[in-house]
């Protein structure tokens, strides 16, 4: 990347530079992702050897950690104690918090597993909303070819018809179990507000102020706390899947963080419910997403025989911080965006209209940077965000969002004198495993929900989506995976499916020194030898 | 802008880092392990607690490592989990009738009518929550006011762990903040679409064109 605009200079041009309406060409909008967008770059993907989806393209440094060896062997089974339940979930987010409530509902017994607290996770991060269709001038139609639209028509559409119809039902239950929403009056009887998100037809974002997620997820996490039925796990990370004599999942290899020791849970069903890759870095790419999100359960699943797609298909929010370094990749809500807030070069220019879809603005802002017309900030390279003049324009709006208020305050501005400095974020996976319309995949007894799975948003993602379908299919998998308690007990826990691995790893003349999956980021020094060994 | 190292010490070990990092990135840059109390890295998850005493303060802190700048000389301990000490469940169900709200709120929690107010929990607090008023708020029978305060509320835990009441009044903030869309809050856009639903008067194309006529490869 060429350097940019010095920070002085692109300042200078910012307070002369004006925000007049500009004409943008999209003509050229293919040309543009093509040329400037990292998923389409040639030299970041590569084709998988081996696995369900053996020839397939795939981000190269998820194809590495997708083809890497367990991270445990034969040895480290012998002595583990052995742990029973009926529904092992995997993953302390929205939707395995939605899986476990619904399936002791289901009258299972159930095990949650997380590997930092319930609740660190993508989802209290969550600030802009949830689509569901309760517009009068809305319908579950319109959100359905919405969905598909924004997806470039890739997405599985006996997935995207559930789960938007699933949509009034997932506020309903919200609401019952304690979430509030934005209404348009105090009136308890008011209706809910609703939010337009780019790409969509009818104004369909349900939201609570720009902190949605956290709603969210403080109501979850105390039901789950409270709810009978089930024993919630921290700090215990899942490092393998175990399988059956049929190579069905019959349970998990947990890693006990704080008695450095591997134990087995044997279950009738398990729910893998992990989230997404952002802190897996692709591309060399600032993340917003939370410490966790390295993408274990696509390699878990992966190595059990699970077809996964679209792991070529990221999502890059045009919006993360660039300035300061310590919080690079930290999200600037699209709601500024939505609200009438422009992008400007170092020149002081505009050079994109804002409100494209994400892909397309995001490599708007990368080609302004590539071609030298980023902003330089201490070696930090970005556009501007133009707060100050929203606030001109509207005064009082930027009071509406209390987490952009928050941020600007950690970066150590104020929003309405300074404009944030923006390069794009790795924000979402868009692809994952397959699933069924209960959540069930390729492998029997193994279910996924949430953003581990692909499927449900094709190419591209809608502003709102992946809470609707944290709730939707968490729901789905934890019914599904209840109905199996009846099964008799696997009789045996292997990970002869490991083994398996292994042999193609040596055919297909792959490193077996390169492990996964990767558990934390490489910059937090962990390795999982070592911790059990007490090294570290 | 100045780049020397800086060096804190963090639980008795010395940490050098450059400028400009948090507590967190400055322990990860020194070389340590740390992935225990490292949760969302966007100040919401309350899973970095930590409490500080910068160089020229008397003052102890409690902060979130995540949003924190290390300062030359600063010392800090990490709050590690704890299990909470007291613990009030119940479930969100269970409460039914409208009339016995206020009561049934503080028979789940009986310590809060106990209040010393003391503000342990207003300077434990991180956001800056006003907790010791949400709390006498609460026991008034304000309920909806008292949920207000906690709106901003991560939940880190740092106003239980501290009140020597065993209030848990994050918890108490939490429960009064859900009830009332748990009994009260039926929203009218909501409703109307959900009987449309239930009546099956919603019909749905699959293969509607707007669905498929851009269908592209
Ligand atoms: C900053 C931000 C803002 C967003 N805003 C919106 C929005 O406004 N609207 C919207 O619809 N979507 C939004 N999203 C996307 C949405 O929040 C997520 O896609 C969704 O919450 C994912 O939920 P999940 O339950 O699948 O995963 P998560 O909530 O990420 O939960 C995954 C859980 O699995 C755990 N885990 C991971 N690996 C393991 C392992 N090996 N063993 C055990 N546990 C493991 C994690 O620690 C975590 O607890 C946003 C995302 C981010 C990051
Ligand atoms: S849990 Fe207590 S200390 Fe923590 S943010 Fe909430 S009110 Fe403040
Ligand atoms: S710490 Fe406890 S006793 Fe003290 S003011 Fe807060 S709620 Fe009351």
């Amino acid at each position: 990347m060429t350097n940019g605009v010095p920070y002085e200079t692109a300042w200078q041009n910012y307070q002369t530079g004006s925000s007049d309406p500009v004409q943008f060409d999209d003509s050229s909008k293919e040309s543009l992702l093509k040329q400037f967008h990292p998923d389409y770059q040639t030299n970041t993907t590569t084709t998988l050897q081996i696995g369900a989806n053996q020839g397939d393209v795939c981000q190269r440094q998820l194809a590495q950690v997708l083809q890497s060896n367990s991270l445990i062997d034969e040895v480290d089974l012998a002595g583990a104690s052995i742990v029973d339940t009926d529904v092992l979930i995997i993953g302390g987010g929205g939707a395995g918090c939605a899986a476990a409530l619904v399936a002791t509902e289901n009258d299972a017994r159930v095990i949650l597993t997380t590997k930092l607290r319930l609740g660190d996770c993508n989802t209290v991060m969550a600030e802009g909303g949830l689509q569901a269709s309760v517009g009068v001038d809305d319908t579950p139609q319109q959100h359905f070819e919405d969905t598909l639209r924004a997806g470039y028509f890739k997405a599985d559409r006996k997935l995207v018809s559930q789960m938007v119809m699933d949509g009034p039902d997932v506020v309903r239950w919200l609401i019952q179990l304690g979430m509030q929403f934005d209404q348009e009056s105090e009136d308890p009887f008011a209706s809910l507000s609703l939010k337009r998100a780019g790409g969509t037809s009818a104004p369909r974002i349900l939201s609570f102020r720009d902190y949605t997620g956290l709603e969210m997820m403080r109501v979850l996490r105390e039901a789950v706390t409270y709810r009978p039925g089930i024993e919630v796990w921290r700090s215990k990370p899942v490092v393998e899947l175990l399988s059956n004599e049929f190579g069905h999942c019959a349970g998990a290899a947990v890693y006990d963080m704080r008695h450095r020791k591997l134990m087995l849970v044997r279950a009738h069903a398990v729910i893998l419910a992990t989230g997404g890759i952002g802190r897996m870095h692709l591309n060399a790419f600032p993340t917003s997403n939370h410490f966790g999100a390295t993408g274990d359960g696509l390699v878990l699943a992966y190595r059990l025989g699970a077809k996964l797609r679209e792991l070529d298909s990221f999502q890059y929010h045009p919006t993360g911080v660039s300035y300061p370094r310590h919080l690079a990749g930290s999200l600037v809500s699209e709601a500024a965006r939505s609200a009438g807030a422009t992008l400007l070069n170092g020149l002081g220019e505009r050079f994109v209209d804002e409100l494209q879809p994400r892909d397309v603005v995001a490599a708007s802002i990368i080609r302004e940077c590539e071609e030298g017309r980023g902003i330089d900030w201490d070696g930090q390279v970005g556009v501007w965000l133009d707060t100050p003049r929203l606030e001109q324009q509207r005064p009082g709006i930027l009071q509406r969002f209390g987490s952009l208020r928050h941020l600007a305050h950690k970066c150590g501005h104020d929003p309405a004198e300074k404009p944030f400095l923006v390069y794009p974020t790795l924000h979402y996976q868009n692809g994952g495993v397959v699933i069924q319309r209960n959540g069930s995949t390729s492998v029997p007894g193994l279910f996924c929900a949430g953003e581990v799975t692909g499927g449900i948003h094709g190419r591209n993602r809608l502003m709102g989506n992946a809470l609707l379908e944290i709730m939707s299919f968490g729901w789905r998998a934890g019914v599904a995976a209840a109905g199996l308690r009846h099964n008799a007990p696997h009789r045996r826990l292997t990970i002869e499916h490991v083994h398996k691995w292994q042999r193609e790893l040596t055919l297909a003349g792959l490193p077996l020194d390169n492990h996964g999956p990767q558990l934390y980021p490489d910059y937090a020094n962990f390795n999982l030898r070592a911790h059990i060994a007490g090294e570290i | 802008m100045d780049h020397e190292p800086i060096t804190i010490d963090v639980e008795g070990r010395s940490v050098t880092a450059s400028p400009g990092r948090s507590i967190i990135e400055a322990v990860w840059e020194a070389g340590h392990v740390h992935v225990q109390g490292v949760g969302c890295l966007g100040g919401v998850c309350g899973s970095c607690r930590a409490i500080i005493r910068r160089a020229d303060s008397t003052e102890v802190k409690m902060v979130l490592a995540c949003e924190t700048l290390i300062e030359a000389g600063m010392q800090v301990t990490f709050v590690p989990f704890l299990e909470r000490l007291s613990d009030h469940p119940y479930q969100i169900d269970s409460f039914k009738d409208t009339w016995q709200l206020v009561s049934q709120v503080n028979q789940t929690f009986p310590e809060a009518a106990h209040c010393r107010h003391c503000g342990g929990c207003d300077s434990a607090c991180p956001k800056g929550i006003k907790v010791e008023r949400g709390v006498n708020l609460a026991v008034e029978g304000q309920l909806g006011a008292a949920g207000d305060i906690f709106e901003t509320c991560i939940m880190c835990n740092l106003c239980s762990h501290i009140c020597p009441e065993f209030i848990d009044p994050n918890h108490l903030g939490l429960l009064v903040r859900r009830v009332v869309p748990s009994l009260v809050v039926r929203p009218f856009n909501l409703m109307q679409r959900l009987n449309q639903l239930e009546r099956g008067e919603l019909y749905f194309d699959y293969e509607a064109p707007e669905a498929s006529t851009e269908e592209r490869d």
